[in-house]
């Protein structure tokens, strides 16, 4: 159901003379439609914010000693942190298949004398890089590599 | 304070972009390895053993990596968190908000920059 938005929403940087009705949000905003992926992936921000801190206890627990990070991966198993991992997860494949769709669409018709790629290469490219370095990262992490 | 944070915003913008673009990369073979495989058991426990893990995180690539792995996701997420907390109404206290989750991101990027370099 529409309601209204922030009175500011619409506002013109400069002053009008322009009248203009109140804005209002859309009728099916926040989890109806198309806006129901837009919800979501503004509130990855969430999981984000909690994995970059879950990632800096992981890197501060390694420069505490061997203790800590003992200590710290056998938290790691703790079924709590194990379903978190799998939201995260989630989370971060949701955005990037979402803004890798979006960022070809995103790019300016010229960067200087340049035009960038046609959008299925920029795509193409995005994939690309995402599977290596996610392949590279568990090669690596895993011991397969290094 | 607003002005600061619209003077502040290409910063912002910058780090938040960089949270979704490197973020997103760097998070995907981390949370499957770190996250899930290795307390699964999926992979022995040895192949992050402290030696080894000490040994990858503190060369200079691996200090870089582990500094946008932890730092970038915390401007994505304060930022996200802010556009839905806006679009759900609370445009009145944005300059409030914006403020405290901005200081998170900034306190745990300063965080993982002193976290790097004591490894």
């Amino acid at each position: 159901m529409a309601r209204p938005a922030h009175p500011d929403a619409m506002k013109s940087s400069r002053p009008s003379p322009t009248r203009m009705a109140p804005p209002q949000m859309p009728p099916q905003y926040p989890m109806g439609g198309r806006y129901r992926a837009y919800t979501l992936f503004d509130a990855t921000g969430f999981v984000y914010l909690l994995v970059g801190l879950l990632a800096l206890r992981v890197v501060w627990a390694l420069g505490n000693g061997p203790g800590a990070w003992a200590q710290l991966q056998a938290e790691l198993q703790n079924p709590v942190y194990v379903a978190f991992h799998l939201l995260a997860l989630l989370s971060v494949l949701f955005v990037g298949v979402r803004f890798f769709r979006l960022f070809p669409k995103a790019q300016p018709p010229r960067i200087g004398p340049a035009k960038p790629p046609p959008q299925p290469v920029i795509l193409g490219g995005l994939y690309a890089a995402w599977l290596g370095v996610t392949l590279l990262m568990a090669a690596i992490l895993s011991g397969g590599l290094l | 304070m607003k002005q600061w944070l619209l003077r502040l915003e290409p910063i912002i913008w910058l780090l938040f972009g960089q949270g979704i673009l490197l973020g997103t990369l760097l998070l995907t073979g981390w949370i499957l390895v770190v996250g899930l495989a290795i307390p699964l058991g999926l992979v022995p426990a040895e192949a992050l053993s402290y030696e080894r893990a000490h040994a990858l995180a503190s060369s200079l690539v691996g200090r870089l990596v582990l500094l946008a792995l932890c730092a970038l996701p915390l401007w994505k997420g304060a930022h996200h968190i802010r556009s839905l907390a806006v679009d759900f109404g609370g445009g009145e206290r944005d300059t409030a908000l914006a403020t405290c989750l901005y200081a998170i991101a900034s306190v745990g990027s300063l965080l993982a920059i002193a976290a790097v370099i004591r490894l």
